[in-house]
């Protein structure tokens, strides 16, 4: 971390910490104090003032939010430019408050600050509180906390996930600031119940306490269930929070805001009954006091957190460093032991949820009962979770930095051909010169199984070998050229699977042809872009060129664009492929050598020269023909019938991590 | 009371997260394509990011193999298209190019990087 990132943080802590304690303030004294005080005799108002000290936190906290806003804009400004934090010039700020989206937020900010500076000047009128001020300050605080969520950006993402994203950030900021905001101003009122001592006061903090509670129950089931969503937005899945800083700094906030939740619950459950018990009443008022402030520094711990989460890339943006020596891979069971372990691992959390009930209400039949419950739970589940445990490694959940394209594929054959053929053979099926004198055969690189590994797993065993069996390539093979190795391992087993895929379409598992460049009419387009637009007749031929099937599909070229496939042939780079070279063949692109070798992977010689494949909207080949044998070419209206097929398989959902700059 | 300290608890086994989230302007793709051979010279270059830009902290130069800007300097992120970055440049002849972009993101974060385009023709 630089030292502007370490500011940031601490900015950005302090900001958060201000504007949820204004929140709070605000809060406290519309749902709880006002209506408390109001409820009670008027005179202990004046006498022990509790709204006194909540107009000094209320100010200091502004005061706060403006020195740590005003801090954490120049930080932005000095990040933004590139400009030194030290060597931060004016015209800079000038620029990021007038022309940037942040610095419009940051104005409107600076505004709702100074219009809650007039609501504390008007909050107090000739002895007497304004509720209607309070009021309106309270909901001026809360625009001024959750317009840190564009501030954060949950508003990076778009659309209706975009929407959803903001609007869990909107309410999980605004249940923060009504229940950890108010905890400090609670502790407040609980000391002036102290200091004034009668059994009017009492009576106070009895029904603050209980108004207070309300809301804070309210405010956790709101946090609880906009952390959820959030934390599917910014990890989505277990390698992400597992592996990752932005994960493990997330569990370590969900850890503390468990610990909160003990202490709240201390309050709830213990001490509030205690202020009905007469003389009790008095020992539970300063107790009450002192886990407000307990929770409310835990709670700044919470937000130091969330300073820091802020300069992190979040967990799906970055790749996971698997901590463990395993993995539990559902996807290795058959469907009925699924839903059975899926079942029994909710069976056995929702046991163990109730032994902590029990455990804390005191309860011994619901202690005995659900033990009971556990037991068989555990018994059941673990059979089929133990088949489903496979060896993991830090890179397991490694997503490819190189992508599944001719350009890797290409390099990867060169560097399989030199490092790794003489085991695995040239074919990839294990039997290279050297497999003979080894004890143990070297791996299928052929097999269906192939696709059951994560690439991060091939990444890690090409990198370190496999124990005493297969030699580690770390010291001789980039990270770059491991990957690239590993995309052309996968284009070859796609290939082999390939051949094994037949004229109909069918919904069996198939293999991906990989990206590739091409020019068409003098531009360059892709097959990935190309597929965005639908499924793809993708033709791979020899010499002799095959005109006249092209030309039958050109005859029909209309009927085809109406089905919506695109039709593309790729010959061998000694046919010039280039329209202008020759006699224009229809459908006939343009490659580079890389390519037309890639591609060259699947087709075969006993195809009869032509290889015909219909890739869904993933690239997936979901139908081949080959103009030898009985699987002759398709004509043009089965081709359109199997393209409409084709594009009903679903497109698969991007790789985050994958996203290089 | 039971009731509500039961759902806390179940709470607790659950998660909560940080309200402040992040994105990045990653290069999406380019015209020319990154590391692509094109036959006739461009007019422009563009980049599309993944991000929405800050056009005030932008910026994009292409050079030739001797580090000489071939660029207009006219670097724009087009009105409507918030998330492209466009240069246009001068007649390139024959040769190997560098683009280099540092872009900031709406959500403040940069990210810089380079890659390069051939030009086949004249």
């Amino acid at each position: 971390m630089n030292a502007t990132d370490a500011f940031i943080v601490v900015a950005r802590t302090l900001h958060f910490a201000a504007c949820v304690s204004l929140t709070g303030v605000f809060a406290f004294e519309c749902l709880v104090a006002g209506r408390t005080l109001r409820a009670n005799d008027a005179e202990l108002n004046d006498a022990f003032a509790p709204r006194r000290r909540l107009s000094v936190v209320a100010w200091a906290s502004l005061a706060l939010a403006l020195v740590s806003g005003a801090a954490w804009l120049a930080a932005v400004a000095a990040n933004m430019s590139g400009e030194p934090l030290g060597a931060l010039k004016s015209s800079t700020i000038a620029i990021v408050l007038t022309e940037t989206r942040v610095g419009k937020d940051w104005l409107l900010r600076l505004a709702l600050v100074v219009l809650l500076g007039a609501c504390l000047i008007a909050w107090k009128r000739r002895a007497r509180w304004s509720a209607a001020v309070g009021w309106v300050a309270f909901g001026l605080s809360a625009l001024l906390l959750v317009t840190l969520a564009w501030a954060g950006h949950g508003a990076a993402d778009e659309g209706i996930n975009g929407n959803i994203h903001l609007a869990a950030d909107l309410l999980h900021l605004l249940a923060a600031g009504i229940w950890l905001g108010a905890l400090v101003p609670f502790a407040l009122m609980m000391t002036a119940v102290q200091y004034v001592g009668d059994q009017g006061a009492v009576g106070i903090a009895r029904a603050a306490t209980r108004r207070f509670s309300a809301i804070a129950v309210t405010s956790v089931g709101v946090l609880l269930a906009s952390g959820i969503v959030n934390t599917l937005y910014l990890t989505g899945n277990v390698p992400a929070l597992l592996g990752t800083p932005y994960g493990q700094l997330l569990l370590l906030k969900i850890a503390l805001f468990v610990a909160m939740l003990s202490v709240a619950a201390i309050n709830r459950v213990k001490l509030t009954a205690q202020l009905d018990a007469g003389a009790r009443a008095w020992q539970a008022i300063p107790r009450l006091r002192r886990n407000a402030l307990i929770e409310s520094a835990i709670g700044l711990g919470v937000l130091a957190i969330v300073g820091q989460l802020g300069i992190l890339p979040p967990g799906l943006h970055t790749e996971p460093v698997w901590p463990l020596p395993f993995r539990i891979d559902p996807n290795a069971l058959p469907t009925g032991d699924k839903i059975l372990s899926a079942v029994l691992v909710v069976g056995v959390c929702a046991c163990a949820t109730l032994v902590i009930v029990a455990i804390a209400g005191r309860r011994k039949w619901l202690l005995g009962a659900s033990v009971v419950g556990l037991i068989p739970c555990v018994a059941f589940a673990a059979p089929p979770l133990r088949r489903a445990i496979e060896p993991a490694f830090p890179t397991t959940f490694f997503a490819s930095p190189v992508s599944y394209g001719a350009p890797a594929v290409a390099r990867g054959a060169a560097i399989y051909a030199q490092n790794c053929a003489v085991c695995h053979g040239a074919d990839g099926r294990g039997d290279g010169p050297a497999a003979a004198g080894l004890p143990i055969k070297p791996a299928d690189l052929t097999e269906p199984h192939l696709f059951a590994h994560n690439v991060g797993d091939l990444y890690w065993w090409i990198g370190h070998g496999i124990g005493g069996v297969m030699p580690g390539f770390e010291g001789k093979l980039t990270p770059r050229d491991r990957w690239n190795v590993i995309q052309f391992i996968r284009a070859h087993a796609a290939g082999v699977l390939a051949k094994s895929v037949g004229p109909k379409v069918t919904s069996a598992a198939a293999p991906q042809v990989l990206d590739f460049a091409f020019e068409i009419h003098g531009a360059q387009d892709t097959l990935s872009q190309t597929l965005q637009n639908g499924p793809v007749l993708l033709i791979l031929y020899v010499r002799p060129v095959p005109d006249a099937r092209l030309r039958q599909l050109a005859a029909e070229q209309r009927r085809l664009a109406a089905g919506g496939l695109t039709v593309i042939a790729v010959g061998p780079t000694k046919i010039r492929n280039s329209p202008s070279g020759g006699a224009k063949l229809p459908y006939v692109v343009g490659v580079s050598v890389d390519v037309a070798e890639a591609l060259a992977l699947f087709r075969s010689a006993g195809d009869g020269g032509e290889t015909e494949l219909m890739l869904d909207r993933n690239g997936d080949i979901r139908a081949r023909w080959t103009a030898s044998g009985p699987r002759s070419l398709a004509p043009p209206n089965v081709l359109v019938a199997d393209a409409q097929r084709a594009a009903r398989f679903a497109v698969a959902a991007p790789n985050h991590a994958g996203h290089g700059g | 009371m039971k009731k509500i300290f039961a759902a806390l608890a179940v709470g607790a086994s659950l998660a909560l997260v940080s309200p402040a989230a992040w994105a990045h302007a990653f290069l999406d793709h380019a015209s020319p394509a990154v590391g692509s051979s094109v036959p006739a010279a461009p007019t422009a270059v563009t980049l599309w990011f993944t991000q929405d830009l800050e056009p005030a902290f932008s910026t994009v130069t292409v050079t030739d193999k001797a580090g000489q800007r071939v660029d207009l300097d006219n670097a724009q992120v087009p009105p409507g298209q918030p998330a492209e970055l466009q240069i246009g440049l001068k007649k390139l002849p024959r040769g190997t190019y560098t683009v280099r972009w540092r872009v900031v993101s709406v959500d403040t974060h940069n990210t810089e990087g380079h890659f390069t385009f051939d030009v086949r023709g004249g």
